[in-house]
């Protein structure tokens, strides 16, 4: 059903286009355009976030830091196995796939762990990333409480991931 | 931002100069060339979406989309100017459709439009542009399924229910503290 929505949605614009006289391809070109500075102003930040999160993950920092808030973590109610994933998810999407898919592994993928693993993957992004990619194209450099809602909402998503998959 | 980057790279170096510095250098560089291919990947989706985002924009959709969610759009944003607005619009409609790295481009349009090129401070309106897209709805974690799939899952798609349940709850909490932190820290 899902994989149907994107390409009926873009047939329905060009059909939409062509009704309203529009030049369609011209458009498109001049859309097509802007990626190039978008790219390449928002490279250096993709950059420097993603070496960060390679010494994080190399180093064994992410485990540390994933131990030391493990028994926090049990308190709301996020396993213990789980706590590596919701750190590393406000850092990066990739890298909380990877994790994913090790939890697969040594769980199954239709364990509990694996089930709420899935959904804490699934409900939000990389906090960090989006921020960085975000204000690229501007000059702010001062982002306030915009880290701190961001790791607050991905962690009460995923307390409810945890909550939900317990009950169904 | 800087004090995590800084904090993360200090530590994580430190503990790497003490445990296996021999993996640091490369660790350091593999970083770089995976933010490479990551945007080269990127460019071919922002190509797409940036060229189709121009024909909803010359057609005038736009301005209808944001018709549609211009309550929202106030009781979220407060006052904006046409083109931040229609932006916004266009950025939440793809956030609901789920389609991920799609809604980027209209995202940042929209902060760039929310910016007066001036101050370095984020104001409320763009962090609350932020929240949204990084508690984005994902209707469908399609990713997430897949990766069920090749695991051998027996029902790969039991999570979506689950998944948007908690999609829901981080949009909802991460738009009450933006408005709860604006009422406490004033924009300057």
């Amino acid at each position: 059903m899902s994989k149907y929505l994107l390409p009926t949605l873009i047939i329905l614009l060009l059909l939409y286009s062509l009704i309203k006289r529009n030049n369609t391809y011209n458009s498109f070109v001049i859309g097509a355009k802007s990626s190039f500075d978008l790219v390449l102003t928002s490279f250096p930040y993709i950059a420097t976030i993603f070496i960060a999160v390679e010494i994080f993950n190399v180093s064994g920092l992410s485990y540390l830091f994933a131990d030391f808030v493990a028994p926090f973590f049990e308190n709301i109610g996020i396993p213990k196995e789980l706590s590596q994933l919701v750190i590393l998810k406000n850092f990066t999407g990739c890298g909380s796939l990877a994790l994913l898919e090790n939890i697969f592994q040594t769980y199954g993928p239709d364990s509990y762990l694996a089930r709420a693993g899935c959904c804490i993957a699934g409900c939000s992004e990389a906090i960090f990333y989006v921020t960085a990619i975000y204000f690229s194209q501007t000059k702010v450099t001062k982002f306030r409480y915009a880290i701190i809602v961001g790791i607050l909402a991905n962690l009460a998503g995923s307390i409810v991931s945890c909550l939900i998959c317990k009950i169904i | 931002m800087n004090f995590v980057w800084t904090s993360v790279m200090l530590v994580g170096m430190g503990l790497l100069l003490i445990n296996n510095v021999e993996v640091t250098m490369d660790t350091l560089l593999a970083g770089g060339s995976k933010a490479i291919s990551l945007c080269i990947k990127l460019w071919g989706i922002y190509t797409l979406w940036l060229g189709i985002l121009k024909i909803v924009e010359h057609t005038g959709l736009d301005k209808k989309i944001s018709k549609i969610l211009r309550p929202i759009i106030k009781l979220l944003f407060g006052k904006v100017d046409e083109y931040t607005e229609n932006q916004i619009a266009i950025n939440i409609t793809s956030n609901l459709f789920g389609m991920g790295n799609a809604s980027t481009p209209s995202g940042i349009n929209a902060i760039a439009g929310l910016d007066n090129k001036k101050s370095k401070y984020a104001t409320s309106a763009m962090i609350m542009v932020i929240i949204l897209n990084s508690t984005s709805m994902q209707l469908i974690p399609t990713t997430v399924i897949g990766l069920r799939v090749s695991a051998g899952s027996v029902s790969p798609s039991d999570i979506i229910i689950p998944t948007f349940l908690a999609t829901v709850c981080s949009t909802v909490v991460g738009i009450i503290l933006v408005k709860l932190f604006s009422k406490i820290f004033k924009d300057k």
